[in-house]
């Protein structure tokens, strides 16, 4: 979903600049707290963070300017919180743009409006809902993680759609959308599978790390543990 | 320190990245970042002021991407390809190899705005096995301007991508008071990426050789085996590092030696000329229309 540097036209990038900058700053001051309290959660911070780079290059092309990949901030955002998850998306869309030339610069914020914001905090909200209705944890990870990914693309048709209008908004919503569907479903759910093992293999390690951390919920981590046990 | 020291170790690199292109590994996206990772490093350009190179990408990205007709875009591409083939040296093949495929995937992007877009001047008029098919005014026009700025900004993105090695351009961020916590996250994400990357051509070169890619199935098997163990390693690998530099006195501060060059004043100045004459050009050109 990463637009293409200078595809999105004059007022539109920075308005999504603008829009994403104060999310990645209550980041930033929530990262900073938690990296105080928690010097040891710096390498699970940043190997997410590489991880969230690795599966996000693993791009098709796509041609609506765009491409199509699996984001993995979804499970960024369900081990850390979305807050933290926009953060480490913001920095790994930055290196994609310093290092492999994907994604751009000036269209960095609606990069980040997309991934790194609006899919965490669907996923996140997700996870929750799927622990209040006690779903089990894989199915709870699966939905998370599969329409994380799967908002990433809805909300990058709508930055597109908004930006390149055809008679109507909505005429073009859906051929983008219907341009990066085909690709994406099948991703979301692989994404959304490769997760639950992920998820399972970090509370099985670092679930005292995760729970003392309090961003999972502490019930889930310390059953688990209990069982690997 | 030796966080920065392991990634300064640029020749060694290529040695290794060398041997594994000789395996001819499939996964060219991540060869594409150690290997522009390498150029950053390697280039001729590499020794000039990063300050400089971030202020001339940038300004020149913000012209070709604000300019409302073609020309300034084009004119962004000239000058930037012109640096990076004739003043940093990037070999012309490389350069190619990373321009081809997003210029190809813009250029069909365009055409298909261009057909499919726009509502207000018609055009032409095609006649397509009895459907009849209306191209507007506006639809080709932005068509034609998107995919010279994409070519404009994309030029100047690559020169800085080419010419600024990465922990250069966090150093500048820092001295640029970006919140420490961020810049060391950076650093930190930035050695994984390598890290993970390392990890990953090891193990599919391990599965490799004992034939784990020789059928579909075991193609799929394998594949699962890579991802599942790959974060693993990757987090215990990125654990022993950060236990080593704890035991070493790592408070969160990764101190080294700012040996950046200062920028030269000439070179700020032409800058500064030459971006006030692109944006002038923009500027008079405002109502040129293509078509």
């Amino acid at each position: 979903m990463h637009i293409m540097e200078g595809f999105l036209p004059h007022p539109w990038w920075e308005i999504w600049f603008a829009v994403s900058i104060v999310v990645v700053i209550l980041g930033v001051y929530k990262l900073k707290k938690l990296t105080e309290r928690f010097p040891e959660a710096k390498p699970l911070l940043a190997v997410m963070g590489a991880f969230v780079f690795v599966l996000s290059a693993l791009k098709l092309p796509s041609v609506t300017g765009s491409c199509s990949h699996p984001t993995g901030s979804g499970l960024a955002a369900v081990v850390l919180g979305p807050a933290i998850a926009s953060v480490l998306s913001a920095i790994v869309l930055l290196f994609q743009a310093l290092l492999l030339a994907h994604g751009g610069l000036t269209t960095l914020g609606a990069n980040i409006f997309s991934m790194g914001i609006v899919g965490p905090f669907v996923g996140y909200g997700l996870w929750v809902a799927s622990k209040k209705v006690r779903l089990p944890t894989s199915v709870g990870v699966f939905l998370a993680v599969a329409l994380a990914d799967l908002s990433t693309y809805v909300t990058t048709s709508v930055q597109l759609a908004l930006a390149f209008p055809s008679t109507s908004f909505m005429d073009s919503f859906i051929t983008f959308g219907s341009i990066f569907a085909v690709t994406q479903i099948p991703l979301a759910i692989g994404e959304g599978i490769l997760a639950i093992f992920l998820f399972d293999f970090l509370v099985k390690y670092k679930g005292k790390l995760l729970s003392a951390m309090n961003v999972i919920g502490l019930r889930v981590g310390l059953q688990s543990q209990e069982d690997a046990k | 320190m030796a966080i920065l020291l392991d990634m300064r170790r640029g020749k060694e690199q290529k040695n290794k990245w060398h041997i594994y292109e000789e395996i001819g590994t499939e996964m060219s996206h991540f060869n594409l970042s150690a290997e522009i990772d390498r150029y950053a490093y390697t280039n001729a350009l590499s020794k000039n002021s990063p300050v400089t190179k971030l202020l001339f990408a940038l300004s020149l990205l913000l012209i070709s991407v604000l300019s409302p007709s073609p020309v300034a875009p084009i004119t962004v591409f000239l000058t930037s390809t012109s640096l990076i083939l004739f003043c940093a040296k990037i070999p012309l093949r490389f350069y190619l190899r990373l321009l081809w495929y997003p210029t190809l995937i813009v250029a069909l992007t365009c055409v298909i705005i261009a057909l499919f877009f726009g509502y207000q001047e018609p055009l032409a008029e095609v006649n397509l096995l009895g459907l009849r098919w209306i191209i507007f005014r506006d639809g080709v026009a932005t068509g034609f301007t998107t995919f010279f700025r994409v070519a404009g900004a994309l030029s100047s993105q690559f020169f800085l991508v080419l010419t600024t090695p990465m922990t250069s351009i966090l150093l500048v961020l820092r001295k640029a008071r970006v919140p420490k916590i961020i810049v060391e996250m950076s650093l930190l994400i930035y050695r994984y990426i390598f890290v993970f990357i390392e990890v990953m051509e090891t193990m599919r070169i391990a599965q490799e050789l004992r034939l784990g890619y020789s059928g579909w199935l075991k193609k799929l098997r394998s594949l699962s085996m890579l991802i599942g163990n790959l974060f693993i390693r990757t987090l215990d690998q990125g654990e022993r590092t950060f236990t080593a530099m704890s035991a070493r006195g790592y408070d969160g501060n990764i101190r080294v030696l700012e040996d950046l060059p200062k920028p030269s004043n000439v070179a700020l100045a032409g800058i500064i000329f030459f971006a006030v004459a692109l944006a002038i050009i923009a500027y008079l050109t405002m109502d040129l229309r293509i078509v």
